[in-house]
């Protein structure tokens, strides 16, 4: 009993750290049809700002990263993406490639190839024990604040004049254009809102990796990018239901596989979402024709 | 008089593109062979290597218009398979301690270089034809990802499975005999297998629904199959190229089969020009002159100082994304080696490929 629950709580602790990346993936999609592989280098720039602020208060450490994602985040918007607007949705996705790789090797020329240690706050390394249940802190926190932020992030998305227009504009950015709304301050405002999701999922993943390097970015951000297409490319609850989705299966496979498969769980997850897209090619919650 | 036409007709449909670009690769490698000093040689010869992977990149690619992230995958197949097939067999049990009963078969087999690199082909290929289903039928953007997921699964595989594929540790044992000739041969044939796809019914529908896939599905064409056609031949290419790679370079573990070389073969197509297949010698011939231009600056061979790691990819990656802005079409702007005005009459453009060229090449049958 107290296994499986721990089990859980990884699994939820996972669920919700893609489901972070997977909502700020899809929003950017959905704004721009930009399918960004920079965003792993968002958490990386993250992480980076982690390791040089580890000896600061918690606050610092948190306002540090936060302000460093969400400035990676515009800049790549201003410099990179405003320009190429308008193009086809691949030139775009081949345009961010270029990004992350230049993000990437930016990083390792100031900082060098090899991992660098972050360590947790000591108050994160201990252990909740309820009953015969151990939950660390950290694991807790994790789903607590990813939760929290998908909570407010979907609110936003209802309730303000701005996520009004965000939607507007991921439904029809040609008429909400002419209905006023503006392209430029609904695109950076849906960078900004994906830095600050993948600052919290950065600060969670780092805690809990306890390491920081130039790739740290990539593998989290390519699995949230499965999920985003087998959720379904351009839906929003799509994307957040695909992110749940790939980090319970995760739980599920550290769980399940014997200690000699262990090491094959991302083929396993991988071939699972491949599985997945040749039984619905347009994804868990279709929004255009995706398929030929 | 029509015999004549017919005849030009026939040459610059299925002869002039090919031609010219077999005649540039081995102008290459008659120049390199001449005046090339070791260094000078070693590069043409991976860039011809490299050439082998864009040429098998761009008949899946730029025939479907899918871009696939996938493809290095398909090479180290490949280089697996080949070392497997041509490492002496009295140096197996040394290289491979570990290897599990039920495959110790890998450590009797044995093939010459050109057999191996057949079969290593015939394996890409028949991986290619069980994945074909999963891929073909998403659409571009969905696709992407898909081969991307691909990489990684074959890389997990390959980087775990130590008793198998020495995982992490480097393979040792393949003979280094690949040299400049044996480069540019294969450089040729993967021209001639990629061009006799590109201007196939195959890929001439292929390239239709690339342009524009609803009035290609309306006059018949089945995508899907099409599109697996060109997936499992440039899977081909690719398991033949990366067995080549490993007589080249001769040790090898599987992060040579990743990223890096993902991006590499991407940015020369793009840079080239992802719709023709000049695009796709142009873009290694440019990329791979300038890398190592640009690694020669890093390592302070050039200039005074010297940069720090990791400088000479960024300046590719920022090359790249120059290019997507200002010329996506690419350095050939997805044209061809143009068809010489003075044998046809007239100033002459594009073949096949070209935006187009789909339209200007069903007006001449008719």
């Amino acid at each position: 009993m107290a296994e499986v629950v721990q089990h859980v709580v990884d699994a939820l602790s996972l669920g919700g750290i893609y489901a972070a990346l997977t909502l700020g993936l899809g929003l950017l999609f959905s704004v721009m049809r930009l399918v960004n592989f920079a965003y792993g280098e968002l958490i990386m720039a993250g992480a980076f700002a982690m390791y040089l602020l580890q000896d600061t208060p918690l606050l610092v450490l948190v306002a540090g990263t936060l302000a460093v994602t969400i400035g990676v985040a515009l800049v790549t918007e201003r410099v990179a993406f405003r320009p190429l607007r308008g193009v086809d949705p691949m030139t775009l996705l081949l345009a961010s490639f270029a990004v992350s790789v230049m993000l990437q090797n930016g990083a390792r020329m100031v900082f060098g190839p090899i991992a660098k240690g972050v360590a947790p706050y000591p108050f994160l390394e201990q252990d909740l024990i309820i009953g015969s249940v151990r939950i660390s802190v950290l694991d807790l926190t994790g789903v607590v604040l990813t939760a929290a932020l998908i909570g407010a992030v979907a609110v936003m998305l209802q309730k303000t004049v701005l996520g009004m227009q965000i939607r507007a504009a991921a439904e029809d950015a040609e008429m909400a254009d002419l209905l006023g709304v503006k392209a430029n301050r609904v695109i950076a405002a849906a960078f900004a809102i994906a830095g600050v999701l993948a600052a919290v999922a950065t600060l969670i993943l780092i805690f809990q990796q306890g390491a920081v390097s130039v790739t740290v970015g990539f593998l989290p951000v390519l699995i949230a990018f499965v999920a985003v297409v087998v959720g379904g490319l351009g839906s929003l609850p799509g994307a957040a239901l695909g992110g749940l989705l790939i980090g319970a299966t995760t739980g599920l496979l550290d769980a399940a596989l014997p200690t000699d498969l262990a090491p094959f769980r991302d083929a396993f997850l991988f071939s699972i979402m491949m599985a997945l897209l040749v039984i619905r090619p347009q994804g868990l919650v279709p929004q255009k024709e995706a398929r030929v | 008089m029509i015999d004549r036409q017919a005849a030009v007709g026939v040459l610059r449909r299925y002869v002039w593109v090919p031609a010219a670009l077999i005649g540039a690769v081995g102008l290459a490698w008659v120049i390199t062979a001449i005046y090339g000093d070791l260094v000078v040689t070693r590069v043409v010869t991976l860039a011809l290597l490299h050439t082998v992977w864009v040429v098998g990149l761009f008949a899946y690619s730029g025939n479907s218009g899918m871009m696939s992230f996938g493809h290095v995958s398909f090479a180290a197949l490949g280089a697996y398979a080949t070392a497997y097939l041509t490492i002496p067999a009295g140096l197996k049990p040394t290289v491979f301690p570990d290897m599990p009963g039920y495959l110790s078969w890998l450590l009797d087999i044995q093939a010459s270089f050109p057999v191996a690199l057949l079969v290593s082909g015939l394996v890409a290929a028949l991986f290619a034809l069980v994945l074909a289903p999963a891929i073909v039928r998403l659409a571009p953007l969905q696709g992407a990802i898909a081969t991307l997921s691909l990489l990684i699964i074959v890389h997990t595989v390959l980087n775990n499975w130590t008793e198998v594929t020495r995982g992490q540790s480097t393979m040792i044992g393949v003979p280094a005999d690949l040299g400049l000739g044996g480069a540019a041969i294969g450089a040729m044939g993967a021209i001639a297998i990629a061009w006799a796809l590109t201007s196939s019914g195959a890929g001439l529908r292929l390239r239709a629904s690339r342009e524009d896939a609803i009035p290609a599905r309306a006059v018949g064409v089945a995508i899907g199959r099409e599109r697996t056609v060109a997936w499992v031949t440039s899977a081909f290419i690719l398991g033949v190229g990366g067995g080549m790679y490993t007589h080249f370079v001769p040790t090898f573990n599987p992060d040579q089969f990743f990223l890096a070389a993902t991006f590499t073969i991407v940015a020369m197509l793009i840079i080239g020009g992802m719709k023709s297949l000049t695009g796709a010698l142009v873009g290694a011939a440019t990329l791979s002159a300038l890398s190592e231009v640009l690694r020669r600056v890093e390592s302070g061979h050039i200039g005074e100082l010297g940069l720090p790691a990791g400088s000479a990819e960024l300046m590719l990656a920022l090359f790249l994304l120059l290019m997507l802005g200002f010329r996506p079409r690419g350095l050939t702007g997805g044209r061809e080696v143009p068809w010489p005005g003075l044998l046809a009459g007239r100033r002459g453009g594009g073949v096949l490929g070209a935006p187009r060229g789909v339209r200007r090449e069903r007006r001449s049958e008719t």
